[in-house]
């Protein structure tokens, strides 16, 4: 009872998402088209095609598996650290905001609508991956994945504007419709593809995600199996009509994808640590999709399809598998795990079941995804075949590492009871791949809805077991024979591998990341430095560039400026602005703090008046008015001031470097503002100006004194800004005087 | 703070006129000089006078001065409210009614329009917020003293 009313958030979720998932089962199809930002040509438009059927299914389907787990999970996890059950609520409430925002991202028919819940995932995962917030590990894996996911999300956005100027719409179907080879697709594509590469941690973007898997269990077992890191191959299987354009762009992801089956697939041979295994697997296994997709084509797009879907039950079965054997045994290591199938033999079979899918055993739904993949490479080419070949061999072999690890040899670790919600989740999982392997048409079906909406046109192939010696058949052997080869000989390339992984981390785009960290922050420290050292650096970091930049103005365009006469009308006007030039001359010479407010006061005073020569009562008063109350204000303060810290300040002597650097940058923005209001002055007024037009409008709106109508009225917005500012500030007072406390 | 009896006396007798005035300011802001902002300052320049004549316990013994923030809090919300109410009726943020061109109803040589109201926002929020400031740099002063 305790737990279902402190994990009712998770219950909750996990009861919606199953109840999302027959939804996303009954509504295949449903459409929703509402108009957003209509000036924007942005519109809410939703549809459950097969992608979104097939990626929203795993998002809820998967999502309510974890969030059940996550109910025993997160508070076990919690005791572990010491902290309190509670915090486990925000873990639900983002993993339940994470799976809204992918189902919006995969229903999402609007580039504008797809960028927006591109981002609210990146976000989502970063309050996921930073949950042990104590752990400076966690924090600095948040930060990295939301900075390469969030960062190269921006070229989404570019993309999405690049295709919107070039055809007017931002609408996807709208869009593949249009849409013709030519630099601005390709460009578009590319963006598109870089930023769905960084989702889903491929090369070079990989070193994100193994560095994440400081994020609890459930979390990695939904983000980085089949929810984060397949919304970037989601991505491009939706854009594909754009990326197809461009066979070079297919050839680039063709590159990519082997990369990160390389890469994964060595890194993953070497790890230790459970998660760690997995994630590099994890980034692996995205390259075939990634590699799939850039072979292309209907049998490309259709095995991509189907790895995705078979892959995101494999990879969560062993992620939640992972959870439960460190919760059972203590330890996250290989090295220190043996024999534990003895003792929970359900636990050994459900994993077994997920292993053996990854690694394309026989009556497992994985053996269909390498078949697929075999298939489409070989018609890519035989070079390419051996490829595929040689990359299952690699998953064979890390899926077998991980299981004979963890559950055969001599018996490690301690044998702790763990709630039977960790470990059923895996078996249901392990239990569907098996399914899978027997039965595979349901899921192949649901592959190929979505591969048809990619492709474009309807594919319907069903693949099956052949007992003959067909090319894929000839390579599943190989890959077996190749796979317990490379198990059996660990002791001899281990070394190599090792060796491969250290140069990685010493020369890898994890490096550049930290150096590219590094160096922005120190260009950051240095502009502060140099600009808000101290107030009047700050002041002079705007006025010279400003008056550096008049003045270039003035001397390009000396035409554009008029220099207007003085009448004889203008003499009082000039007298007045005579004594607030000396005025404010003159507050530069005191060294006693009363004296400055009072030379202050005398220079506003004196520009209240010019305003009243001007004919603008109505500024002439408020502008007494705000004198009068800034020098009261003023003095009040420096009465709150010790006395001792003003008369030393007064003191203070004038640094030398200061002595001619101040009056320069005063002389230089000065004279160049007053070059800049002279000349605009002295131009004839336009015939129909904006206060002309406030003039003639004031009566109709009720008004006599065109001021207060444009403060309350034509330009209200801005009044209401500028009081917010105000009560802004009184809460600010209130905060340094009295720590907040406004009455 | 030393104040002779003859300041005490003219800040106590200029105290209701200069809420006269930002009164009259207030009002005939639409039609003449001035408006909330101008209004708030000269009533809370009325205070500050108290403030300075009798110091800070005598003042708010005498004003309600600590409503002051609540009253800007209570102009900042008025105005808000007049700005995005016609929203509620489809019409655009700061429409202001009666519109244009009708006739709106009179109370003496006053006329009544929402976007008076809005100004009277302005009025309490400019008040309360220099009032309030006003009481804070008392309060503070008074304690360093201490």
């Amino acid at each position: 009872m305790r737990t279902l009313r402190e994990g009712w958030l998770a219950y909750a979720g996990a009861a919606a998402a199953g109840a999302g998932l027959v939804a996303t089962g009954l509504l295949a199809g449903a459409e929703l088209d509402v108009a957003w930002a209509p000036t924007l040509g942005a519109r809410l438009a939703f549809a459950l095609d097969g992608i979104g059927v097939l990626y929203a299914g795993l998002a809820t389907g998967i999502g309510a598996v974890v969030l059940v787990y996550a109910a025993r999970y997160v508070p076990l996890h919690l005791d572990h650290q010491g902290r309190p059950r509670r915090e486990a609520t925000r873990l639900y409430a983002f993993l339940l905001l994470f799976m809204v925002s992918m189902v919006g991202l995969v229903t999402a028919q609007d580039l504008l609508l797809l960028f927006v819940f591109w981002d609210l995932t990146a976000v989502a995962s970063y309050f996921l991956i930073a949950f042990d917030r104590h752990e400076r590990n966690a924090r600095y894996a948040a930060l990295m994945a939301l900075l390469v996911t969030a960062i190269t999300a921006v070229f989404l956005l570019v993309a999405a504007v690049l295709l919107h100027h070039e055809y007017g719409t931002f609408s996807l179907p709208e869009l593949f419709a249009v849409a013709e080879p030519g630099p601005t697709v390709t460009t578009a594509a590319v963006l598109i593809a870089l930023a769905a590469l960084a989702k889903s941690a491929q090369v070079p973007f990989h070193f994100w995600l193994p560095r994440a898997m400081a994020a609890p269990t459930p979390v990695s077992a939904y983000l980085h199996s089949a929810a984060m890191v397949a919304a970037g191959v989601f991505l491009l299987a939706r854009t594909y009509p754009l990326l197809e354009q461009s066979r070079l762009l297919l050839d680039g992801l063709l590159v990519v994808g082997m990369l990160s089956m390389a890469v994964g697939g060595v890194l993953a041979l070497t790890r230790d640590e459970l998660k760690q295994v997995l994630a590099n697997s994890t980034i692996a296994q995205y390259g075939y999709v990634t590699f799939m997709l850039g072979i292309g084509g209907a049998s490309g797009v259709a095995a991509a399809s189907f790895y995705v879907l078979a892959h995101a039950l494999m990879k969560s079965a062993l992620f939640l598998a992972a959870g439960a054997v460190s919760e059972t045994t203590g330890e996250t290591r290989l090295s220190r795990l043996g024999g534990l199938g003895r003792d929970r033999p359900l636990l050994a079979a459900g994993t077994g079941l997920a292993a053996a899918g990854l690694g394309a055993l026989p009556f497992t739904a994985g053996f269909f995804k390498d078949e697929l993949f075999f298939a489409a490479a070989l018609e890519r080419g035989p070079a390419f075949g051996a490829v595929a070949v040689a990359s299952a061999a690699l998953t064979l072999a890390y899926a077998g590492r991980f299981w004979l690890g963890i559950f055969t040899g001599r018996a490690r670790g301690e044998r702790r009871r763990v709630p039977a919600l960790l470990v059923w989740p895996t078996v249901l999982l392990g239990a569907l791949v098996l399914v899978g392997g027997v039965a595979v048409e349901p899921l192949a079906r649901l592959a190929n809805a979505a591969a048809s909406v990619s492709f474009g046109a309807t594919i319907d192939s069903i693949p099956s077991y052949h007992l003959d010696l067909r090319a894929e058949n000839a390579m599943a052997l190989a890959t077996y024979a190749a796979g317990i080869a490379l198990l059996v000989t660990s002791r001899l390339w281990s070394p190599f591998a090792e060796a491969a992984a250290r140069v990685g981390e010493r020369v890898g785009p994890e490096r550049w990341y930290d150096l590219a960290l590094l160096g922005l922050n120190q260009l950051s420290d240095l502009i502060h430095d140099v600009e808000v050292r101290d107030l009047r650096t700050r002041v002079a970091a705007v006025l010279v560039p400003a008056g550096v930049l008049v003045a270039l103005g003035t001397v390009a365009t000396p035409a554009a400026y008029e220099l207007g006469t003085v009448g004889r009308g203008d003499v009082a006007l000039v007298l007045v602005l005579a004594v607030a030039a000396v005025a404010a001359v003159a507050t530069t010479l005191p060294r006693h703090h009363l004296t400055l407010v009072l030379i202050l006061s005398t220079l506003g005073f004196s520009l209240a008046v010019a305003y009243a020569f001007f004919g603008a009562p109505d500024v002439a008063l408020v502008a007494v008015l705000v004198e009068t109350i800034f020098a009261l204000l003023f003095l009040g303060v420096f009465a709150l001031m010790p006395r001792l810290v003003l008369r030393r300040e007064a003191a203070l002597p004038t640094r030398p470097n200061r002595r001619w650097r101040d009056p320069l940058v005063a002389a230089v923005a000065g004279f160049f503002a007053f070059v800049v209001v002279w000349g605009a002055l002295s131009r004839p007024a336009p015939e129909e100006s904006v206060a002309a037009e406030h003039t003639r409008l004031a009566p109709e709106a009720h008004g006599s004194d065109v001021v207060t109508v444009i403060l309350a009225d034509f330009r209200g917005l801005d009044t209401l800004g500028e009081i917010t500012v105000v009560a802004v500030a009184l809460v600010g007072i209130a905060a340094l005087l009295r720590r907040g406390r406004l009455w | 703070m030393v104040t002779t009896d003859l300041t005490q006396l003219v800040a106590r007798l200029l105290l209701a006129p200069s809420f006269a005035v930002a009164a009259a300011v207030l009002v005939k802001g639409y039609a003449d000089v001035g408006d909330g902002f101008s209004a708030g300052v000269i009533a809370a320049l009325g205070v500050l006078l108290q403030y300075v004549a009798f110091g800070r316990r005598e003042a708010e013994r005498l004003l309600p001065v600590r409503y002051a923030p609540a009253a800007a809090l209570a102009g900042l919300l008025l105005a808000l409210a007049v700005a995005f109410a016609p929203l509620l009726r489809g019409d655009a943020a700061f429409t202001h009614y009666p519109r244009a061109g009708t006739e709106p109803i009179h109370v003496g040589t006053l006329e009544l329009i929402t976007a008076v109201a809005f100004d009277v926002g302005v009025f309490l929020l400019v008040f309360g917020a220099v009032v309030g400031v006003i009481r804070y740099a008392a309060e503070a002063g008074e304690g360093r003293r201490a």
